[in-house]
């Protein structure tokens, strides 16, 4: 008899969930010609997950589409210097990020400190006693919420904007490992968010 | 069933990559059908995953992918849409910017300078609401029409209820006995004024930085005029052409020919545009961008930000 689980990592591994895109880099050379269309399908190829990722790390649905508003027209000037050194979708995000940089700087003075704890491992719970193991996918949502910025940023750069881990790194300006101990330490943080949620229920 | 054992645990790159939906090689696949350490690690990595996108989709608008708006009441073929896309290529991004907020109830308006580079994108949301932009080319009655950056003339017509307001350096609609809120510095019983804003007060137009004074005037003439406050006192006030006249609440015989025009209001026939609100700003601020942004699509928040915009000449100072 054959394995029951089949090919178990076609399920636990879902379908691509999509990407940059291919021709992207055609389109922003269209749209530094000054192509509206062009402009036009750049904003629905890259506008919603360019929302969703600025949402995550602002909370502010208001200021997240200011900042994506900022962005498209950063887009629009600044098509014509698009080198293609790196993928459309992470040179957008990466614009977005320091449009949101920019807008956050008087709010937020200690970004460098929250970055530099954001890598530190955790202290949680061990692997065998994951709260995430118990979560329901809304509890895990509200959790993300009360993460703290460079973790829900880099959660969203790595699962919800289409990124590699090379280019999570290359938006946030530091190296592949970084990212690595970031994503963890997000994780952990996230697994002692649930883990309390739990305890007060 | 155990992990082929010529293999270590997955790294974090494959989970990561596993759950972020990016292909996965055959070895990945391979150990993780055997290795229940790895699954219970990439159940972990898919739920987060999932929770990260589970908000993406769970905020408003964001679903479905935001799209420029093309439906609804809009005029066909090219008026409107030009006259959407506005002037210049700033003014094209932010039409197609519409789509975010067309799914979220919010309305935007980017006010970019100088002179024809001028843009407004509003509506999203408001699937009944068209916007128009331009120059102000001639006023007939109640009708302006307006010329697009591209050249193609657009009437906006206007009715009572409409709201209009208008700003620049309009120093002749400072005349005697007109009720002002002046504001600016004072310095030895003199007020400097930055902005004046002439009739009844409008509470979108209230920059900060600045005491407002009000009271009428008098003794006006083209270097400033006389306040006269309701206690009776007199306070000179200098005015210049880098002083503000904001009219709140204008006719649409008060719009001067070259003025910036911002329009929201419904599509009517033939291509025409019954203005709910208009803004008319003779001096745009240069090289700024200036946002303003109401919650939903009733008449009171497009007023309202068709009125902050008046104000926009100073408030990005």
């Amino acid at each position: 008899m054959g394995d029951p689980r089949g090919d178990a990592s076609a399920a636990i591994f879902a379908a691509s969930r999509g990407g940059a895109g291919g021709g992207a880099s055609l389109l922003v050379r269209r749209i530094g010609e000054g192509d509206e269309d062009a402009m036009a399908e750049f904003y629905r190829e890259h506008g919603r997950v360019v929302l969703a990722q600025v949402l995550l790390v602002t909370g502010e649905r208001v200021l997240a589409e200011e900042i994506v508003q900022d962005t498209m027209l950063a887009v629009w000037r600044g098509a014509g210097s698009f080198r293609g050194e790196s993928s459309v979708r992470s040179w957008v995000i990466a614009i977005a990020r320091r449009q949101a940089r920019d807008r956050l700087r008087g709010r937020r003075l200690r970004v460098v400190d929250d970055a530099f704890l954001a890598d530190q491992p955790g202290t949680g719970p061990g692997p065998e006693a994951m709260a995430l193991d118990r979560a329901e996918l809304a509890e895990v949502m509200s959790a993300i919420r009360d993460l703290a910025p460079a973790h829900r940023e880099v959660l969203g750069l790595a699962f919800g904007s289409g990124l590699s881990l090379p280019e999570v790194a290359g938006v946030l300006e530091i190296p592949v490992g970084t990212v690595k101990s970031r994503l963890t330490a997000a994780r952990t943080a996230l697994n002692r968010i649930l883990d309390q949620k739990g305890q007060n229920r | 069933m155990n992990a082929d054992t010529r293999f270590p645990h997955l790294d974090l790159e494959d989970l990561i990559a596993g759950a972020a939906g990016q292909p996965v090689g055959g070895r990945v696949r391979a150990h993780l059908a055997g290795c229940e350490h790895c699954q219970r690690e990439a159940n972990r990595w898919n739920l987060v995953a999932d929770g990260v996108r589970g908000l993406a989709d769970a905020a408003p608008g964001a679903a479905p992918p935001a799209r420029p708006r093309r439906t609804g009441r809009r005029v066909p073929a090219g008026t409107w849409r030009r006259a959407m896309v506005a002037a210049g290529g700033a003014a094209a991004a932010l039409v197609l910017l519409a789509g975010i907020g067309e799914a979220t109830g919010y309305v935007h308006v980017h006010l970019n300078g100088p002179g024809t580079q001028t843009a407004l994108t509003a509506v999203t949301g408001c699937t009944e609401l068209q916007q128009a932009d331009g120059t102000l080319e001639q006023v007939n009655g109640g009708s302006l029409v307006v010329k697009t950056a591209t050249g193609q003339p657009v009437t906006v017509t206007t009715t009572a209820a409409t709201f209009v307001s208008m700003s620049g350096p309009l120093l002749s609609d400072i005349t005697d006995g007109a009720p002002v809120t002046v504001r600016g510095s004072s310095s030895g019983g003199t007020i400097a004024a930055v902005i004046v804003t002439v009739g009844q007060p409008f509470s979108a137009v209230n920059p900060p930085g600045f005491v407002p004074v009000q009271g009428t005037v008098a003794d006006a003439s083209t270097g400033g005029f006389t306040l006269v406050t309701s206690g009776g006192t007199r306070v000179p006030v200098t005015t210049s052409g880098s002083t503000l006249v904001i009219v709140p609440h204008a006719s649409p015989g008060q719009l001067r020919a070259g003025a910036s025009i911002f329009a929201v209001g419904h599509a009517g026939p033939g291509g025409t545009l019954t203005a709910q609100a208009v803004a008319a700003v003779s001096q745009l601020p240069s090289g700024r961008l200036t946002t303003v942004s109401v919650r939903d699509c009733s008449a009171r928040s497009v007023t309202e930000a068709l009125g902050a915009i008046a104000a926009a000449p100073v408030t990005g100072r």
